[in-house]
């Protein structure tokens, strides 16, 4: 209570330890460090922080000794105990990061002379970088700069400032100046792969599973999320044409359909891996396709590599792994937002699958009685012809009353697609795929199921936005030498493959259901979907042009810039006479001329208002202009003195040339306090303004007198 | 680093030659500091910052994190700039010293340091021996103090003065040292004498104007009674003078008992107390004699006197 507070901030309270203004300057960029953190940790972490701060409010009020090795002990058990519980194990990224987190919080109640508050600063700064993983958007950067900017003030109080004012425009400049380098740096440096692993980030997946089994609950995700961004060179798909393919699922096991992967076909049908994987640029199973896109795409983090592509994938700037069923997958998970350039053929693949075809007719014997039963109906009836099956299959799919909905009844029986087909016969887009798969497998045609997307929302500006809820699923079947897709649910609902999912049953509702504040239901207003729309657009520019910065983007950049450079200068040869060296260099010459021209310029107009402030250069102009005009100072005569005897006969400018010569005593010889002296010259300026407005009417009146 | 110690000593040849080195690089006095003589010195912390963006890097290398990219190669170049913004706040700032008055062996004494520069600068940092001091250039002008020691007597240089900042991160430290050939004559440390104080040469009659007779009272002086007048009139009467005669001292360094710096130590004590007491006094030194004087001019040459007084071995004086 004795204790009280600093009318100023100081750094040091007596010399050595920090003071409490300055401990407030850390505990702020915590504070803004944490905002960064909290939408994705603990909400308890700002307990901790609140703990912490009035832990050192008290000491410092109350003059109390530091804090005990006990307690700072006890701080940190306190604080892995808390993780633990709160994540179960603190291997996981998100239990370092609290950790970190944690630790700089804490190091608050061991911060005590000027070399402890740099430390927390340091960790502050890291830990901001630290929630980049957590997310790198446009509201995540500019968050970021604030707290950066925060931190940099508090070492620049640290080392001396002694003004809030100073402090603040030290930091300003300091990253003002500092902007065009980093900016440079960021352009040109080289993009290197990861060093080494490192503990990743759980990142959400997308929708998208690599298994379905209709009549299982949520299985289909319905958020607004976004999946992955593209936009085209070139010519753009048709919204029947948004076939966005991902996994194919060639093992159905009676119930669920599920995704057989490079690795597990190798080990079933006993066959090298290479034959159903291949890491390559460009596709190696597909010989002379045309590619009809060209897409770069903007992907977002995801656990799994996969990699969506219209059509078949054919070609990609850098190297990915080409299954033999026509999908596409990363190297590796993607840990951030990512771009990627695919060229991709717009259809279904036209190479058989090295599994064969036996694979793809591969059906649990007494499964599904009922549908068995019909599609041996069928195809007596279309004369076994494996066209004229399928084509009844899927008018039977329009004729009989199915219903597509987004919230079908739940199926429990161990014969699902007999479920479906003949009880229920309500259900999206993996029943009827599933369905029409396994009627065709009965049938003995190849057939598969395609997991991916379908549609996409095009923007004013031409990228596309395919979010979680644009998951689809078709089927595609083995016939004439090629991969023929088939889609029931375009028979069932036209509108789902023209308009988007939220044209179906339901709409809006239902397709939202896992997003309950998403500005996606106010499609609607007309207002707040552009707004949304020109966010979305200026997000997409940050995350492609910043945040996709990466190795083939700076690759094009500066290929981009070199050229930009050739053509400037080829531009430039041919402008120039002498078209060599010589022309080089005067261009040279003539633009360093300019620029120092320029800077002379720029450096005697400062000059000329430092002038202007100083009252002495002030009225010595004005008795050279009175010279001019045949009022001369007589020898020996003060400035004051003289502006005082020509006063009388200066009419209208008598008052102006008064105050003049009272104004120039005073800031002379009169002590006066800094504010007013300022106000003072000021009033000078004005009133030497004055006299020359005024004076020169008198003047000509009086000249005729005979002066 | 004391520069000074140095400076006087001289003796190795290494010495000699860190002499000659930094002679090389400091900047002189009363001017302002040149580019050349500003040494830019990366501090601790500033190495410190130095692995944070290493980090940082490495943290947007591994995780393929554009905006990690971004701070680390924000910070590195603010690093950069901090740099030349540290450069800026020392170049053309012009050094300069005021001397202090006095200076008395075994204490301390004031020199005060004035710095100047067209621009506002902030954080100075100042270092003079093992003095040091901020400032802060307000309207081109910042001075302030440094404390600095005096242990011994005599004529001694100062140290150079080395100026610094940390500003405004604290990331590097730019240095320039200032050379000057700036002397102070440290007087000796005063010593009370713990004997009574013994009067030397005249008995302090000295001539004056005279002014009249008094009657005499008891206590007055023998030998200003008018014995001729009271042999003429009987009546015993005290001649006054216009100006009461002070006493004419002599402070004589072999009447001084220890040895020479005890002995120059008791008669700087004297010293002081005459001129506090406005006496009169003269000084003999072995080799030097001050005549009688009064007044501040006295007091310094007496002064001075002392604190040039070559030191000589006990033995020698023995």
């Amino acid at each position: 209570m004795s204790a009280s507070r600093p009318a100023r901030l100081a750094v040091l309270a007596d010399g050595r330890g920090l003071s409490g203004g300055m401990l407030r300057q850390l505990f702020i960029g915590q504070c803004l460090v944490l905002a960064l953190h909290l939408a994705w940790m603990p909400a308890w972490l700002v307990g901790l922080a609140l703990a912490v701060a009035g832990y050192r409010f008290v000491q410092l009020r109350r003059g109390l000794s530091r804090a005990g090795i006990l307690l700072r002990l006890a701080a940190v058990g306190g604080l892995v105990l808390a993780l633990w519980l709160q994540f179960g194990t603190l291997g996981t990224m998100d239990g370092l990061v609290g950790l970190l987190l944690g630790v700089y919080l804490l190091k608050l109640i061991e911060t005590h002379d000027q070399r402890d508050a740099r430390v927390v600063v340091v960790i502050g700064l890291v830990t901001t970088a630290v929630a980049f993983l957590h997310d790198q958007g446009i509201p995540m950067a500019a968050g970021a700069l604030l707290a950066v900017a925060w931190l940099l003030q508090s070492l620049v109080w640290l080392s001396g400032a002694t003004g809030r004012r100073q402090a603040w425009r030290e930091t300003v400049w300091l990253l003002a100046l500092s902007a065009p380098l980093m900016a440079l740096l960021f352009v040109t440096f080289p993009r290197l792969g990861p060093l080494w692993s490192m503990p990743q980030m759980d990142q959400a997946s997308t929708g998208l599973t690599d298994e379905i089994s209709p009549g299982d609950i949520a299985e289909l995700s319905r958020s607004d999320a976004r999946a992955f961004r593209a936009r085209f060179e070139g010519r753009e798909p048709a919204p029947e044409e948004r076939y966005w393919r991902v996994y194919t699922l060639s093992h159905f096991d009676g119930i669920r359909w599920s995704r057989a992967t490079p690795d597990q076909l190798a080990a079933t049908l006993e066959r090298p891996v290479d034959a159903f994987v291949r890491e390559a640029s460009r596709s190696p199973w597909e010989g002379q396709e045309r590619a009809r896109f060209r897409a770069e795409l903007l992907l977002e983090p995801d656990s799994r590599p996969w990699r969506p592509s219209l059509g078949t994938p054919l070609e990609s700037e850098s190297r990915q792994r080409y299954l033999a069923d026509g999908t596409l997958e990363g190297l590796t998970p993607l840990s951030s937002r990512s771009l990627l350039w695919l060229s991709s053929s717009g259809a279904p693949p036209t190479q058989p699958d090295p599994a064969g075809s036996r694979w793809h007719r591969l059906l649990p014997d007494d499964a599904n009685p009922r549908t068995r039963r019909l599609a041996e109906r069928l195809w007596r009836e279309s004369g076994r012809d494996p066209d004229a099956y399928l084509d009844a299959m899927m008018a039977r799919f329009g004729e009989a009353p199915y219903r597509y909905t987004l919230s079908p009844p739940r199926l429990f029986g161990e014969h699902r697609v007999d479920d479906f087909l003949f009880d229920s016969q309500a259900g999206y887009c993996t029943y009827y795929a599933s369905a029409a798969a396994v009627m065709a497998r009965m049938a003995g045609i190849p057939a598969r199921v395609v997991a991916g997307f379908l549609g996409g929302e095009r923007h004013p500006d031409g990228h596309f936005t395919v979010r979680d809820y644009d998951a689809h699923a078709w089927v595609e079947v083995w016939r004439d030498g090629a991969w023929q897709r088939l889609d029931p649910t375009a028979v069932i609902a036209p509108e789902r493959i023209e308009q988007g999912p939220q044209a179906v049953d339901g709409g809006a509702e239902a397709f939202l259901a896992d997003a309950r504040f998403s500005p996606l239901r106010m499609r609607e207003v007309r207002w707040v979907n552009r707004l949304r729309l020109e966010w979305e657009r200026l997000e997409y520019r940050w995350q492609r042009g910043v945040i996709g910065y990466q190795r083939e983007s700076r690759r094009s950049l500066i290929a981009q810039l070199v050229i930009g450079w050739r053509e400037a200068w080829a531009w430039l040869d041919a402008r120039l006479p002498g078209r060599g060296i010589m022309a080089t260099a005067l261009g040279l010459v003539a633009v360093l001329v300019v620029t120092a021209g320029l800077a002379w310029l720029a450096r005697r107009g400062w000059q000329h208002r430092q002038r202007q402030r100083d009252e002495r250069w002030l009225v010595g102009s004005l008795q050279a202009w009175l010279t001019r005009h045949g009022l001369a100072a007589h020898p020996g005569e003060s400035p004051a003195a003289h502006l005082r005897r020509i006063a009388p006969r200066a009419g209208p400018a008598e008052r102006a040339l008064n105050d003049c010569a009272q104004d120039l005593e005073r800031l002379a010889y009169a002590p006066l306090e800094e504010e007013e002296r300022r106000q003072r010259r000021r009033r000078l300026a004005n009133r030497v303004a004055e006299v020359r407005r005024r004076l020169p009417r008198q003047r000509r009146e009086s000249g005729g007198a005979g002066v | 680093m004391n520069v000074a110690g140095v400076a006087t000593a001289g003796s190795s040849y290494r010495e000699r030659l860190r002499h000659w080195w930094l002679r090389r690089l400091a900047a002189s006095m009363e001017d302002p500091l040149p580019q050349r003589r500003l040494f830019l010195i990366p501090t601790r912390f500033g190495l410190g910052w130095a692995v944070l963006v290493v980090v940082l890097l490495l943290f947007g290398i591994n995780y393929q994190n554009s905006l990690a990219y971004g701070l680390a190669f924000w910070l590195f170049s603010v690093g950069v700039v901090v740099l030349l913004r540290g450069w800026l706040n020392l170049l053309g700032v012009t050094p300069g010293l005021r001397l202090p008055r006095e200076a008395f062996a075994g204490g301390e004494t004031r020199l005060g340091v004035i710095l100047s520069a067209r621009r506002d600068r902030t954080a100075l940092d100042l270092h003079c021996g093992g003095a040091r001091g901020r400032v802060n250039l307000v309207d081109g002008r910042g001075e302030t103090e440094l404390a600095l020691p005096t242990p011994r007597r005599g004529l001694q240089p100062l140290p150079w003065l080395r100026l610094e900042t940390r500003w405004p991160l604290g990331l590097v430290r730019v240095v320039a040292w200032v050379r000057h050939d700036v002397e102070l004559l440290v007087w000796p440390h005063p010593v009370e004498e713990d004997e009574p104080v013994m009067h030397h040469g005249g008995t302090g009659l000295d001539a004056s104007d005279f002014a009249g007779l008094r009657r005499f009272q008891l206590g007055d002086s023998p030998g200003r009674v008018a014995w001729k007048q009271w042999s003429r009139t009987g009546v015993l009467a005290t001649k006054v003078f216009s100006v009461p005669p002070r006493q004419q001292l002599w402070l004589d360094y072999d009447a001084c008992r220890g040895d020479p710096e005890r002995r120059l130590s008791v008669l700087c004590a004297r010293v002081l107390a005459h001129h506090r007491a406005g006496d009169r006094y003269g000084l003999r030194l072995p080799g030097l004699t001050l005549a009688p004087g009064e007044g501040e001019a006295q007091r310094r040459r007496a002064l001075e006197a002392l604190a040039r007084f070559p030191a000589i071995r006990p033995a020698g004086v023995a």
